[in-house]
């Protein structure tokens, strides 16, 4: 597999935007996995985060994260439209072509699927004209939608060209979903693969996924589950998966240590992962950029 | 060239009755008005406060934006439509995720609704075009000019050609079809002199789009998605070149792109705008 194929995400480094940046080129990352608050939380405001990104000269794999959006009404709906909408300019001016969305954890929302199809409808609809593709997850403890299975099932169901699902390993390994999951997805649908692990063995609760999910993720083949995202690695390059892979980790020690250090310790699990299938897949095929 | 074989009905969302105006937008509308004199349009209005003014040609409502208008080069930059009801399009529109229009992009003093295209263009409702017109309202007629100035050679709105980045006909086709009802003509089914992309139908049958990602082995070309130009419709192709031709107008005569039978397209003028004709069954 080509490393190029891999990025990382800002959120699991320390330091200012460019010292990320720097980091993931410094250990050879081509691309980057952007946060919002990398853009409206930089010192000099968004423009000058914009140009860091541009000047890094990596590939931004997407933009994190649209919370909450689906199945709400009246005047948070609108609310969250508006939200919506700011995050795909965001994303326009970056760059990024995959803007992720997760399952919401709302205690507003709705979990009528008709109306959750309806509201990814209305996403994909906001980014068909910025050339943007909505990445749908299912966050492990979301409240109506918190497995991968249900997420491929509402993006199948709008079918919209441009909304797709994301898949990350983290929520797909401690939610105990099976690999079965994969079978009757179009791997045209799958948009953006998450890779982590993490360091204990269960994470039952949904209190637990979220207190695990933000702390004590690492990378892969540093944690306790490197079998199980191989053969998810395995499984997804197998069914034709030729889009991009970023390291969701978030870990609190990744965030006190230097970030050249972190990103090296990211660039040996790329290699790792990259390891586990045939170097024969070819890179997808990329638009220029 | 006729669509013999009707599909099922179409859904027609909005009651969507044919195009009431294309606009352009140029820092230039003299030369511009000039080649649209050319090409048969007639000036016939001016806006009562802008820098805007009306062409017309038979059906064909043709208006020039030079109110802030950034570039020399006329870009197509709106495509009104007519609808049942411009208020319901509108916020149905918005319902399923289309992008209102910027207020400071609406030149009409009378409102009307709109929703952002392709690129910078925008696409307007308007609802009032039988008994009573938009532009009697915004614009002062000129002096002397006729204000149904007739089509040279049966000229009419026959479609709008809208360039793609690669990989995105799925989602424009997303886009026409649930907001407006518009449907895929099957592939191959082509009009015209230049056969590519995809065709799309208004669900009034009155006009089509054409969506046209970049071809193989242009990575190099500079490609932005836009409106890139109008094909206007004609019953005689060869009687409209001719016609045409006659007051100056320069038509592509070289490769697959000549003037036939089917269609013709004309030089690029003022730095890139160009016309299609298109051998058209479409009643004026």
């Amino acid at each position: 597999m080509n490393l190029d194929r891999f990025g990382m995400d800002t959120v699991t480094l320390a330091g200012s935007l460019e010292a990320k940046l720097a980091a993931m080129r410094a250990a050879g990352f081509s691309q980057v996995m952007l946060n919002s608050t990398d853009l409206v939380g930089h010192p000099g405001g968004e423009a000058a985060a914009i140009t860091a990104v541009r000047a890094s000269g990596l590939r931004v794999t997407g933009f994190q994260v649209l919370r909450d959006f689906e199945g709400l009404d009246g005047h948070l709906h609108a609310y969250k439209v508006e939200v919506a909408k700011a995050m795909l300019q965001m994303c326009r001016a970056l760059g990024a072509r995959v803007l992720l969305a997760c399952s919401s954890s709302s205690a507003h929302a709705t979990g009528d699927p008709e109306r959750l199809v309806a509201d990814l409808r209305k996403l994909a609809m906001l980014a068909v004209p910025h050339d943007i593709r909505i990445a749908y997850e299912a966050l492990s403890w979301g409240r109506h939608v918190n497995d991968f299975v249900q997420a491929c099932e509402l993006v199948e169901q709008a079918d919209r060209a441009n909304l797709g699902v994301a898949l990350d390993s983290f929520h797909f390994i401690a939610s105990g979903t099976g690999l079965e999951a994969l079978d009757a997805l179009n791997p045209e649908k799958l948009f953006l693969v998450q890779l982590s692990d993490f360091l204990w063995q269960e994470a039952r609760s949904p209190t637990d996924r979220i207190e695990t999910a933000r702390h004590y993720r690492v990378f892969p083949g540093e944690g306790v589950h490197s079998e199980q995202v191989a053969t998810l690695v395995r499984r997804v390059d197998a069914m034709g998966y030729r889009g991009d892979y970023s390291f969701e980790v978030f870990n609190d020690d990744y965030r006190s240590l230097p970030p050249t250090m972190v990103a090296e310790r990211a660039r040996r699990s790329a290699g790792w992962v990259s390891g586990l299938v045939s170097r024969r897949t070819l890179p997808a095929r990329r638009r220029r950029g | 060239m006729s669509v013999e074989e009707r599909l099922p009905e179409p859904s027609n969302p909005l009651g969507m009755d044919g195009i009431e105006f294309i606009e352009y937008a140029t820092s230039q509308p003299q030369a511009f008005g000039a080649l649209l004199a050319s090409m048969g349009f007639a000036p016939v209005a001016r806006h009562r406060s802008r820098e805007v003014m009306l062409y017309r040609q038979g059906t064909m409502n043709l208006i020039v934006n030079s109110h802030e208008a950034g570039t020399a080069t006329p870009q197509l930059s709106a495509i009104a439509l007519r609808v049942r009801d411009a208020g319901y399009a509108h916020r149905r529109s918005l319902d399923l995720g289309a992008w209102d229009m910027p207020t400071r992009a609406a030149e009409m003093e009378l409102l009307i609704p709109g929703i952002h295209g392709v690129g910078d263009s925008l696409i307007y409702f308007v609802d009032r075009y039988r008994d009573f017109s938009i532009y009697d309202v915004d614009f002062l007629p000129l002096a002397g000019a006729d204000p149904r100035p007739p089509a040279l050679a049966g000229l009419h709105w026959f479609g709008v050609v809208q360039a793609i980045l690669p990989d995105r006909t799925a989602d424009w086709l997303d886009f026409y079809q649930t907001l407006f009802g518009f449907s895929v003509l099957p592939q191959g089914k082509y009009f015209g002199v230049l056969p590519k992309g995809t065709l799309l139908e208004s669900p009034c049958r009155k006009f089509y789009l054409q969506l046209i990602e970049p071809p193989p082995g242009a990575e190099e070309v500079r490609w932005n998605e836009e409106l890139v130009r109008v094909g206007l419709g004609a019953p005689d192709v060869p009687r409209a070149v001719a016609a045409l031709r006659a007051r100056g107008i320069v038509f592509v005569d070289r490769g697959p792109v000549q003037p036939s039978d089917k269609g013709a397209l004309t030089q690029p003028y003022l730095g890139g705008v160009t016309f299609e004709l298109v051998v058209s069954h479409l009643a004026p």
